[in-house]
């Protein structure tokens, strides 16, 4: 148990980019095969939401790891398509088979926007944002996913690591500092990965590596995790800044009769909440 | 994979770049022809969200001549099996997109194409 306890950190703001370089890209390049051997299930709020799916849409998984959201149920396949992105060329050789069908991927940063506007239909990214190390940095990964979207029926759902872990998560949680700047919300950590001796065969990036001869390698990722409400305040200041207000089709119906030059643009949080230690938002656009 | 259903959504996103940037131009590829389960319903529900031109023209540079110029107006089942071995069954395996406004290369690499850029470019 000791080996999971997360160590607070603060991240260095001087180099982000460099930060999760080390702390972030690099681990996840030596530990990908372990770590897609532990990722095959489905969270329930993100199986439902790519269930929602309808057919001919397509969609971006921002993050995508070893591909598991890039597979449909055997009956949905072919019936919509998720595109992924993802910062692990590792990563992305497993996910470009996932399920034993080709998949399409491409490597990118999702502080990258390497797409047409308004090109998806529909967007995730699942644990994923927790690992940049600033709040304008996670604050502009979100505004990448908005702006890829349709903005006229574009859906998104984003899930992040909570500060409240679930009684059966391995990993126990500091007590956070109370602090009240917004700024600063949640909490900075580092998680260890420890590669079981299975895996410590392939090859390993050293440096980050604590191994001796008898113990397991540990590698230290970075994690911002999310309070509660905080992942929702980010998703909607993210949209403000693109002149996207928060609101709702049906609460304004009929209200407003004055004549717009453009169409405004609008997001609707439809669902917020958290699922086994995780904080989720599933969103929508529109315009009128 | 680069197949064209993910070429038709890619732009280039250098710093600055904004016009022109679409669709980029496939160079020097390694091409492998792969068979893909055939969905109508997907392609029928699929056919409004392509940049159509873009898509005619990238079949074209590599090889493939068998779409229409101009999109029909009626999605027939001929028509349909055409767009469905241009979209999902051209696989670019290795080679480069290159962006026709500011010549920026995405190289692509064991199907996967690089749309990293360095840091001067962001």
């Amino acid at each position: 148990m000791s080996t999971k306890a997360v160590i607070p950190t603060s991240a260095s703001s001087d180099s982000p980019a460099s930060y999760e370089e080390t702390y972030v890209h690099t681990i996840y390049e030596s530990i990908a095969h372990h770590f897609s051997s532990t990722r095959y299930k489905p969270w329930p709020v993100v199986a439902a939401f790519l269930a929602s799916i309808p057919a001919g849409h397509i969609g971006l998984d921002a993050g995508c790891g070893n591909g598991k959201y890039l597979m449909a149920p055997q009956e949905r396949e072919g019936v919509y398509w998720t595109i992924g992105l993802d910062r692990s060329v590792r990563l992305l050789d497993i996910a470009k088979l996932a399920g034993g069908r080709s998949r399409e991927c491409v490597l990118a940063d999702v502080l990258d926007n390497p797409w047409r506007n308004g090109a998806f239909d529909f967007a995730i990214s699942i644990a994923t944002i927790h690992h940049l190390s600033t709040r304008e940095r996670r604050k502009n990964s979100i505004q990448n996913l908005l702006n890829c979207l349709s903005p006229s029926h574009g859906r998104g759902l984003i899930y992040v690591w909570s500060v409240r872990q679930d009684e059966l998560s391995k990993r126990s949680i500091p007590s956070p500092v109370e602090k009240t700047n917004s700024e600063h919300r949640g909490q900075d950590v580092l998680v260890p990965w420890v590669m079981t001796n299975s895996f410590a065969s392939q090859k390993l990036e050293k440096m980050q590596s604590r191994e001796t001869e008898d113990s397991p390698a540990i590698f230290n990722r970075y994690y911002h995790l999310f309070e509660e409400g905080e992942l929702r305040d980010l998703v909607i200041a993210a949209a403000q800044e693109l002149d996207t207000d928060e609101g709702s089709p049906a609460s304004e119906e009929g209200s407003s009769r004055c004549i717009q030059i453009r169409p405004k643009k609008y997001i609707e949080i439809i669902r917020d909440g958290w699922e086994r230690s995780n904080c989720y938002v599933e969103f929508r656009l529109y315009q009128k | 994979m680069v197949r064209l259903i993910t070429h038709n959504l890619l732009s280039c996103h250098v710093k600055g770049c904004t016009r022109n940037n679409f669709p980029l131009r496939f160079q020097d590829v390694k091409v492998e022809l792969r068979e893909a389960e055939f969905n109508a319903e997907f392609l029928r529900n699929f056919v409004p969200r392509i940049e159509w031109k873009a898509l005619v023209d990238a079949g074209k540079e590599l090889g493939d001549t068998s779409l229409p110029e101009e999109l029909p107006e009626m999605l027939g089942d001929e028509f349909l099996k055409k767009l469905h071995h241009v979209l999902l069954e051209i696989h670019v395996e290795e080679g480069a997109m290159v962006c026709p406004n500011c010549g920026h290369v995405y190289k692509i690499m064991s199907g996967i194409p690089n749309m990293l850029l360095t840091e001067s470019e962001i």
